[in-house]
């Protein structure tokens, strides 16, 4: 390729304009496990696969969903070690938010915040930029939000959204099976539908995870057992 | 060359300005105004299912009340509670701060907040700061490792006791929990016991005052109970207000018209551009 001469150094452009490390972050992402959200009119849910490199591994002890805060979720497809990283920086972003103004941090305040922690790591020395992109899922005043963040900390509101290895396939599900006045239940059987399309295997409560937020604004991840509930309605 | 001094701005920092004029204010016997102090009755007590905390709400500036109905008991975690005796922006801000340590060290380890850890995390920071950051905190609350009170005190030393109390009316509400308590106290006697103690700091103390303030922690449930007790509540003035029996008698009426004074401005030049 006529970028490999630039493409070692994250700070350097490309001729064409690229920074190339970024879209081998982006590659990076997209071979990575397909996750995906939908926010529906009273709640947003996000989902991903959890696929786990043998049969030997503790599943519950693999959470790839995660809170940021009481009413914000985040999930993630790229590199686990990464995520988890940045979790922590935005739950002390949100915390800190929290101590100085006495209220909660409003959705998009933090997706700002992280976009910007993600976006330092495109522009520094000697660091790589992450090799996630995140889902995050809020309900605030505002109402249900649903954001994408990219490695270069870009970010984008979504009303549904997919990444990951089946990235096209489960955008094209969503955009014929989205509807604005769409509930949360709807909302949570179109995720697994979407899930489905993709999956390798047998689909059950312990290889998929999946988060909701509804009015009620407290973000929680569904047990395994909710999760089967759920797959059997959508049967 | 002119040796005119030149008024410069100053270029940050402190400026030590008034420093001579305040020297000269102390030497004449002015005061400086003091700092807002709790002033304070704070007490803990473990009884058989958890851990009661009680404080006074009368909050001092020297021998003014400057708060007749302040909160002393913070909240730490959902399972722990804290009063605060001393400075109240200390209290107030180091209670904050370890809320805050507390809330994001409960998101990474995904537990419930021990008592122990907002022990340490408070008397780390007490000791750190020698002594300067006056505040003497009562901390209770109930683990998976079951009720727990401790005592923290300025320098960052603590205790751990079944019964404690601090402030100004410490001595007054110990003295009643001494000749009072005794292990395995009902959620009743344990109320009871905390509101006579309180109570005893507020008669007998002039730096405490007001209402009864309790928060009692069990495993899985807390009652934070504001204004428990009000012993000295305030009646309020009549609302008929007041009447005055002799009416005031005009001796002279003399009215001075002003002279009108009016300034004719011509048009002035438009403004230029």
């Amino acid at each position: 390729m006529g970028d490999s001469q630039y493409s070692f150094s994250l700070t350097t452009f490309s001729p064409s304009g690229k920074l190339v490390q970024i879209e081998h972050a982006l590659t990076a992402v997209g071979s990575g496990q397909t996750s995906l959200g939908i926010k529906a009119a009273n709640g947003v849910v996000i989902a991903t696969e959890k696929k786990l490199p043998s049969i030997l591994v503790d599943e519950t002890s693999v959470q790839k969903i995660q809170c940021m805060t009481p009413n914000i979720g985040v999930v993630y497809s790229g590199m686990g070690p990464d995520f988890r990283v940045l979790v922590r920086k935005s739950r002390k972003q949100a915390e800190q938010y929290h101590r100085l103004y006495k209220e909660p941090i409003p959705v998009t305040q933090l997706v700002r915040e992280t976009a910007a922690v993600m976006q330092e790591f495109t522009q520094s020395g000697g660091v790589r930029p992450f090799g996630v992109s995140l889902l995050v899922a809020g309900y605030d005043d505002k109402g249900p939000q649903l954001y994408q963040v990219d490695p270069s900390g870009s970010y984008f509101s979504w009303k549904a959204s997919a990444m990951g290895k089946n990235v096209s396939n489960a955008k094209t599900f969503l955009e014929k099976r989205y509807t604005d006045d769409m509930e949360l239940d709807d909302a949570v059987h179109t995720a697994i539908l979407t899930l489905k399309e993709g999956f390798e295997g047998q689909i059950s409560g312990k290889n998929i995870e999946i988060g909701i937020i509804g009015a009620d604004k407290n973000f929680r991840v569904l047990t395994p057992n909710e999760i089967e509930d759920y797959l059997a309605e959508v049967e | 060359m002119s040796t005119s001094s030149v008024e410069l701005p100053p270029k940050g920092g402190f400026s030590f300005d008034l420093c001579k004029r305040n020297e000269m204010l102390a030497k004449k016997g002015a005061n400086p105004p003091s700092f807002r102090k709790t002033g304070t009755t704070i007490v803990g007590l473990i009884f058989q299912d958890g851990v009661i905390l009680g404080a006074d709400t009368r909050a001092t500036a020297g021998s003014i009340v400057c708060d007749k109905n302040c909160e002393k008991i913070h909240y730490m975690a959902p399972n722990i509670y804290c009063c605060g005796a001393g400075t109240a922006a200390d209290t107030e801000a180091v209670t904050d701060m370890v809320n805050s340590q507390l809330q994001l060290h409960r998101y990474h380890t995904g537990r419930e907040s021990r008592v122990v850890t907002a022990l340490t995390l408070l008397k780390s920071h007490l000791f750190k700061y020698q002594g300067h950051v006056q505040a003497a905190l009562v901390l209770g609350g109930v683990d998976v490792t079951g009720p727990h009170l401790h005592t923290i005190y300025p320098h960052g030393s603590t205790d751990t006791l079944p019964f404690a109390t601090m402030g100004s009316g410490s001595l007054a509400a110990m003295a009643v929990f001494e000749s009072k308590y005794r292990e395995g106290l009902s959620k009743e006697e344990g109320i009871n016991l905390v509101c006579e103690a309180i109570c005893a700091g507020i008669f007998n103390d002039l730096g405490s005052g007001s209402n009864v303030d309790l928060c009692v922690i069990t495993k899985g449930h807390k009652e934070y109970l504001r204004n428990y007790q009000v012993p000295n509540h305030r009646a309020h003035i009549s609302s008929k207000g007041f009447t005055f029996p002799k009416k005031t008698e005009v001796l002279l009426t003399k009215i001075t018209p002003l002279d009108e004074k009016v300034e004719v401005i011509e048009a002035g030049d438009a403004m230029e551009e």
